[in-house]
């Protein structure tokens, strides 16, 4: 019943296509379940159950993104319910357009593109700013800004529209890029004045417009 | 402040610093940067922000590495058979098609693949085809028994085998809310071939497969999704040794090993 040659040829075109994504399942897997141990059990499931469906991959296409589909398909299913995560994705976004506004206005700062705060700090403060985002943000944001898929990509992964796949990735970089603000004033890298208005340009523009003509 | 730079902001810069635009696009967005002091601005801070998330990347563990080899090396069975074999409906088609001399040599329904799964069984095979990290590193069985007896709430005796397998460590685990332990185990006679030892606490009295009596113990065993399992008791803590070995092969390995 077993034709253990075609078994052997397959596990090796199998490994050759899908081992070089194994750091970057890892990575991704590590900020959805921000823990060592799940993110290995949910890497090494991600490529047992990718194994099982080999068959279902149509050669020539995006490796990288049908492994990812997996992975966040297993997360969603499995983990996810493990963790019981608070879905507060529309709260926390509503959250973030309660704080203060400020004219907006080009800083001084722009003048020197080399001295832009996000690129002084620490990774451990952008690890700890995504691993505090509402997942449905969080997935975006890892898909989009550490993975670097393109819109369609994620969309494809995430099973839904691109528009959407845009918003949560323009809310949830919003929310990521305030809590980063707090590190950069926290350390020292951005005064609080200046903090000001580079929080005002993380801000939502109509709401601004809003505040503006009140 | 002109209006359309409000609706830029939104969606457009973001689709530009991430790469989404054509070149014809790109230079049109590039043509109005030059004279918008504001977009230009949140397309730096946007891109400064990109370079920074580039950093949470870190990269897999090694023994992941491994673990991800040996878990495809282990797995037997490849696409639709794997999938057959775990589908009810498709073994009864794939089963009418072997015709009735093959179900007769198969042993018919007592063929331990439609008999009902044995859950703990079940996710033992999965804890063992999943080659997970360990938790203790021991080549000796004196020091991963005493390595086990701190952290378990039972107490547990490691067989020891004359010959054949070697010891490689322990790693702590849950079945169905039990607490449990792996023992994992290479056969360098096999290839250095993986085997593991399920130890759980199981109350339950029916243990799987078929009972054989062995060096004066009943044993029984099973076959589940490609790998072959026996299993014993010893007080009431329930052993189960499973691996891609021979039926043969197992039968050889648990009489030769000293299980008090």
């Amino acid at each position: 019943m077993l034709d253990f040659k075609h078994t052997d040829r397959t596990r090796r075109e199998f490994e050759g296509l899908s081992l070089e994504h194994l750091d970057a399942l890892y990575s991704a897997g590590l900020r959805l379940t921000r823990n060592e141990r799940d993110a290995e059990d949910l890497v090494q499931d991600t490529f047992l159950r990718a194994f099982r469906f080999f068959d279902k991959f149509e050669r020539g296409t995006n490796m990288k993104a049908w492994l990812f589909k997996i992975l966040t398909n297993t997360f969603i299913n499995k983990y996810r319910r493990r963790v019981k995560e608070r879905t507060v994705v529309e709260g926390a976004a509503r959250e973030a357009s309660n704080e203060r506004f400020v004219t907006r206005e080009p800083t001084e700062s722009s003048s020197n593109p080399e001295e832009y705060f996000f690129e002084k700090l620490l990774s451990d403060d952008v690890i700890r700013s995504i691993d505090v985002l509402p997942i449905d943000f969080r997935l975006v944001v890892i898909l989009a800004d550490l993975q670097e898929f393109s819109y369609k990509e994620i969309a494809e992964i995430l099973d839904c529209p691109v528009g959407t796949v845009m918003s949560r990735l323009y809310r949830g970089r919003k929310l990521l890029q305030r809590n980063l603000l707090g590190y950069a004033i926290e350390n020292g890298v951005v005064q609080p004045g200046q903090a000001m208005e580079l929080e005002a340009q993380a801000e939502d523009a109509e709401v601004l417009e809003f505040k503006r003509k009140a | 402040m002109p209006l359309e730079c409000r609706e830029l902001e939104k969606t457009f810069l973001h689709a530009y610093v991430d790469g989404e635009f054509s070149a014809d696009e790109s230079a049109e967005m590039k043509a109005h940067l030059a004279g918008c002091a504001i977009c230009a601005e949140t397309v730096r801070v946007q891109q400064s922000y990109k370079v920074a998330a580039g950093r949470a990347n870190v990269a897999a563990p090694h023994q992941l590495h491994d673990a991800v080899r040996g878990s495809l090396a282990a797995e037997p069975y490849r696409g639709r058979w794997a999938r057959a074999l775990r589908e009810p409906r498709a073994v009864a088609v794939a089963a009418a098609t072997v015709g009735a001399a093959a179900w007769f040599l198969a042993g018919g329904l007592q063929h331990p693949i439609f008999r009902g799964g044995h859950s703990i069984v079940d996710d033992g095979v999965a804890l063992h085809a999943r080659a997970l990290p360990l938790d203790y590193t021991a080549s000796d069985v004196s020091s991963a028994q005493r390595w086990l007896s701190e952290k378990l709430d039972f107490g547990v005796r490691l067989p020891r085998f004359s010959q054949g397998p070697r010891l490689e460590g322990v790693r702590l685990s849950q079945v169905r809310s039990r607490q449990a332990a792996v023992v994992t185990y290479t056969v360098p006679a096999a290839n250095g071939r993986r085997v593991s030892l399920l130890i759980v606490d199981d109350p339950e009295p029916q243990l799987p497969g078929a009972a054989r009596r062995i060096a004066d113990r009943q044993v029984w065993l099973s076959r589940a999704h490609g790998f072959n399992i026996a299993s014993w008791r010893n007080d009431e803590i329930v052993y189960s040794l499973i691996s891609d070995l021979d039926e043969e092969d197992v039968l050889a390995l648990v009489q030769s090993a000293e299980l008090r």
